[in-house]
């Protein structure tokens, strides 16, 4: 699989120190079981995290916090073998509910994912049949997808297999669906999508993404 | 004289996670626990938990690196990180009571379920090496604006009331310290 689109620096340092909430942070997790790159760029941050964590001034625990951390020791956790994740989707996405597909247009299903947000981040996954035509739209605020198999373009590239895609609410685009393997992906909407043009304005009413 | 102390305990530190996975060494675990558990406490507090929060999150972490120091490779990570990623989890885990610390289940395994590291990939000790060094290259400044940036989550309006600059200076600062470290750790990948 080779990745061309990756999350921003400033996404995977915002993974890495667990401050990207999670809705958002769900789509980059995927991405990464996908990504040794950024991988290895979370580690970095993390060991960036770890660097400042030695050279933060410490703050003096409370009388007897040692004993109580000695008295309260037991016995070492037994390394158990990883658990691979069910139904073929990317291990991050085995923790939450997945509900069933649902037809919200032609050519175009989607299925949502149980994924709580005090930010309005809604996350779904969505299959698009070769050849799929998704309207001009825009964003209400931010859009972040990771392609799971097949594969869109649109003015900034084509994605494939892995491909993350950080659109915030200035991106106007109209996605064109690869037209031998259509798409399945995973996304994290932030507001609602704003369809463009006559015919745009005409479905919006029907399309409830 | 206090960053070479600093420097030595973090040097031994992955030492002592692994006396404790080989011979549950308490010794080992009260030298952990007296350099990592206040410097915890002190990020948490940093991160906005308070005193008490804090102090408890502290001990649970430390409590954690003793259950799971025979999960610790200190090929993949430095102890520091390791310990970060733990503390890290632990408090997304308390404070937020979501579900967001799973998304890091794959870091945790001994097998990760993701991609293969390529081997042309750095050690872990020369990655933390570098990642120190790049740390080092940067400004006072442009350490603060990453801290606040991405180790406090906060927002660039935010940084600027705080540091009382202008916004356009905030994301140019952390543009540019991004970039550098970026730069410097550039051939880890």
């Amino acid at each position: 699989m080779s990745i061309i689109h990756h999350p921003s620096d400033a996404t995977l340092a915002a993974f890495a120190s667990g401050t990207l909430d999670e809705a958002r942070g769900l789509v980059v997790a995927a991405h990464l079981s996908l990504c040794a790159q950024c991988c290895n760029a979370v580690h970095a941050f993390e060991e960036a995290g770890g660097a400042m964590l030695d050279d933060v001034a410490p703050e003096a625990m409370s009388a007897g916090a040692l004993q109580r951390a000695m008295a309260a020791l037991g016995p070492l956790d037994i390394i158990a073998p990883a658990v691979r994740a069910a139904g073929g989707l990317p291990a991050p996405l085995s923790h939450y509910a997945v509900g069933p597909w649902r037809w919200i247009g032609r050519g175009v299903q989607w299925r949502p994912v149980e994924v709580a947000s005090d930010e309005g981040v809604r996350v779904f996954m969505l299959k698009a049949a070769p050849g799929t035509k998704l309207p001009r739209h825009r964003h209400t605020g931010t859009e972040w997808t990771c392609v799971f198999d097949g594969a869109f373009t649109h003015d900034l590239g084509r994605y494939g297999a892995g491909d993350f895609d950080e659109a915030d609410a200035s991106v106007e685009h109209n996605p064109v669906v690869d037209a031998e393997f259509g798409c399945i992906c995973l996304v994290a909407l932030q507001g609602h999508i704003e369809l463009q043009g006559w015919l745009g304005r005409l479905i919006q009413p029907f399309v409830r993404l | 004289m206090l960053r070479d102390g600093k420097a030595a305990a973090a040097n031994n530190a992955a030492d002592w996670i692994r006396a404790i996975a080989e011979s549950q060494d308490r010794a080992a675990f009260a030298s952990l626990f007296e350099f990592y558990a206040p410097r915890i406490k002190a990020m948490l507090m940093r991160l906005g938990a308070a005193a008490d929060t804090a102090e408890d999150l502290a001990q649970e972490t430390l409590l954690t690196v003793w259950r799971k120091a025979a999960y610790f490779d200190p090929a993949r990570a430095s102890a520091s990180a390791w310990i970060f990623t733990i503390a890290r989890n632990l408090r997304i885990d308390r404070l937020r009571g979501d579900n967001r610390a799973k998304l890091y289940a794959p870091y945790d395994m001994v097998e990760p379920e993701g991609p293969q590291i390529p081997d042309s990939a750095l050690s872990a000790a020369e990655r933390d090496a570098r990642v120190r060094a790049a740390l080092k290259e940067l400004s006072q400044e442009q350490v603060r604006v990453v801290q606040l940036s991405f180790f406090e989550g906060r927002a660039h309006g935010d940084i600027a009331a705080l540091l009382d600059l202008p916004l356009g200076t905030v994301k140019s600062r952390v543009r540019l310290a991004m970039a550098r470290l970026r730069n410097l750790l550039g051939d880890l990948q």
